[in-house]
């Protein structure tokens, strides 16, 4: 990345300790008002939830023959946020790509909450939510087990191991900072990172054992990021469904996944820094970086959507080209072209270094692709099952106002969780910050 | 038996100092160190962490364990499905790749904490909040005969401070 703006000089190590630490500090009327706001989405979307709970499924659009709708739709576009933080985190440190390390520890946080998150909707998605513990394999006086041949039921392994899996990278990485933390605070505060910081100090031999556990784990989640959105994918593509069944849907997906999860890294990021004044530690050169990630990605997709097309119309099967027309210009026509153009058009906009170096304007752009994101998944889902083999059976979705609730609920709950996570946690890796100050304080240059 | 903290500001010469004080055997060592340094690690101990074994162990019991249990249950209570033998290994794959990753995970998390001393319970003999800064630390427990040349190694090496944390 030779052309690249060359990082600011950093800041020395006890800055970072006391700018890093400072977010954490105290908490002004903005955050506690952002703080209820996000709550309160949070429970309108419940409140929906718990009436849907009490009515049946009824009051969801679900009708037939759409019975996966706007639930797996946000599902699928919350795991594949997840997915940037633990490119970040895990194959970034594999590529040994230092400047990581001022973006990963917000990522991984925001990879933790969004798999949360994505882990409600086949709750939500349930007739009898109260039995969702069927899902897995227990024994029980039906002497029954789950069906391992279901790529349901690999979601439900996917999901879950990803989800303890970014817990466990994000603790290990958190223990030198927590006691960074503890050596720095009073009351009870310094108690709960005594206890968090496990009574780190940073010597020779627990350096050594964290170093290689991150190593391992980067290697285990590596592979394992790749796995799982193409777990979501064969959801869709293992069944028969016209616009579904396709072998580019792995890569496809996890293509979107990185997408939409560097576009949400870059609309948290951008405002975080600006608030708590971290230009100096996350500067514009982290974020035209994950640019060109967008680039990069967007492009993928953008390809992906026209080899998807390309098949429908090379394989000569009427339901696939029945599908696809009926995508762009049938009834779902306004849903499949937003998604075109927020995924595949507007962030081509980044080929033009002005725009990648400008953060209002890759602000902007992050907050389009989220959107468009989301529309693709719905585009995907909606049509494919509203238009299957015989037209006598197609039908038209339309969500309803109860699944609109759930779902933005569900951003109420991740942000009520990020804007708590904000307080909870240095919010920049410091330690991992200033392996990279002490070199260039030595060795001049950055990285 | 006296214990003699060194601070410096530069991690090469703390690396060298293990290199040098190990060579005459002067005493038991510990460093603090606020960030992680290859170099220190390298002076410290050149063979890797033991924390390997515990993912390759965690990995293998994973996979045999998430194979074993979805043939069990198949055979268990038996339904064909698609068409497909009870024990479709294929199908299992994804299920066997995840578990895999899921022990090995949770292993090298205990394997972490018990390769590196974790949780320490008390403060060890000259650590102290500037280590987790930007300075670092070596302790040497050594005798009292050879307090002097520690001294002198430490010093050599620009070490900015020497004192006695423990007599």
């Amino acid at each position: 990345m030779a052309d690249t703006n060359e990082p600011a000089p950093r800041p020395t190590e006890s800055q970072l300790n006391r700018d890093i630490l400072s977010v954490m500090e105290g908490a002004s009327p903005g955050y506690f008002l952002l703080l209820a706001c996000a709550a309160l989405t949070f429970a309108v979307g419940a409140a929906a939830f718990l009436y849907q709970v009490r009515y049946g499924m009824g009051v969801a659009g679900y009708s037939h023959p759409v019975y996966w709708g706007v639930y797996i739709v946000t599902f699928v576009f919350w795991v594949g946020i997840g997915h940037a933080g633990t490119l970040i985190s895990a194959i970034l440190y594999l590529f040994r790509a230092k400047w990581r390390n001022a973006i990963n520890r917000a990522a991984e946080g925001m990879t933790i909450f969004a798999v949360m998150t994505a882990g409600l909707f086949p709750l939500v998605h349930l007739g009898r939510v109260f039995k969702f513990y069927w899902l897995l394999p227990y024994p029980n006086q039906r002497a029954l087990w789950v069906n391992f041949k279901s790529p349901l039921l690999w979601d439900v392994f996917a999901v879950n191991t990803y989800m303890l899996i970014s817990i466990i990278f994000f603790y290990i990485g958190l223990v030198p900072d927590f006691a960074i933390a503890r050596d720095r605070s009073t009351g009870i505060r310094k108690l709960a990172y005594t206890v968090l910081s496990l009574g780190w100090q940073g010597t020779g031999r627990q350096w050594k054992s964290h170093n290689r556990a991150v190593l391992h784990l980067s290697g285990l989640a590596t592979p394992l990021v790749l796995s799982v959105h193409s777990v979501v994918s064969w959801d869709f593509a293992m069944s028969l469904v016209p616009g579904w069944h396709a072998t580019i849907f792995a890569p496809y997906f996890v293509a979107g996944a990185i997408l939409s999860g560097f576009a949400m890294v870059c609309t948290l990021m951008i405002p975080i820094r600006r608030i708590y004044k971290l230009e100096h530690i996350i500067t514009d050169y982290h974020f035209e970086n994950m640019t060109r990630f967008l680039l990069l990605t967007s492009t993928i997709v953008v390809y992906a959507y026209a080899i998807e097309y390309f098949v429908a119309w090379y394989s000569g099967v009427e339901a696939e080209q029945t599908s696809f027309w009926e995508r762009a210009f049938g009834s779902y026509w306004v849903s499949t072209w937003i998604m075109i153009i927020c995924n595949g058009v507007v962030p081509q906009l980044f080929w033009f270094k002005k725009l990648r170096t400008s953060v209002p304007v890759i602000f902007v752009i992050a907050f389009i692709i989220n959107i468009g994101m989301w529309f693709e998944r719905y585009v995907i889902i909606a049509t494919g099952l509203s238009r299957e083999f015989d037209p006598a059976v197609w039908g038209q979705y339309t969500p309803s106002y109860v699944e609109l609730a759930i779902m933005c609920g569900s951003f109420g709950f991740f942000s009520t969780l990020f804007i708590l996570l904000i307080k909870a946690v240095p919010i920049v890796a410091i330690a991992e910050m200033k392996e990279l100050a002490i070199h260039e304080r030595l060795h001049g240059g950055a990285h | 038996m006296p214990t003699l903290l060194g601070v410096f500001d530069n991690p090469d010469d703390v690396a060298e100092v293990i290199t040098r004080l190990r060579a005459r055997e002067l005493g038991a060592l510990e460093t603090f160190s606020p960030a992680p340094f290859d170099q220190i690690d390298e002076a410290l101990d050149e063979k890797p962490s033991k924390v390997r074994v515990y993912t390759l162990v965690g990995g293998i019991i994973g996979v045999c364990l998430a194979y074993l249990m979805q043939i069990w249950m198949s055979y268990d209570w038996p339904i064909v499905f698609s068409g497909k033998p009870y024990a479709s290994i294929p199908a299992y794959t994804i299920i066997g790749f995840e578990l895999m990753v899921l022990f090995a995970g949770v292993l090298t998390l205990i394997g972490f904490l018990i390769v590196g001393g974790l949780p320490q319970f008390s403060t060890l003999k000259g650590y102290s909040a500037r280590f987790s800064a930007e300075e670092f630390g070596i302790t040497v427990d050594c005798s009292e005969r050879d307090a002097s040349e520690v001294e002198a190694v430490l010093r050599a090496n620009s070490a900015k401070e020497v004192s006695v944390v423990d007599a």
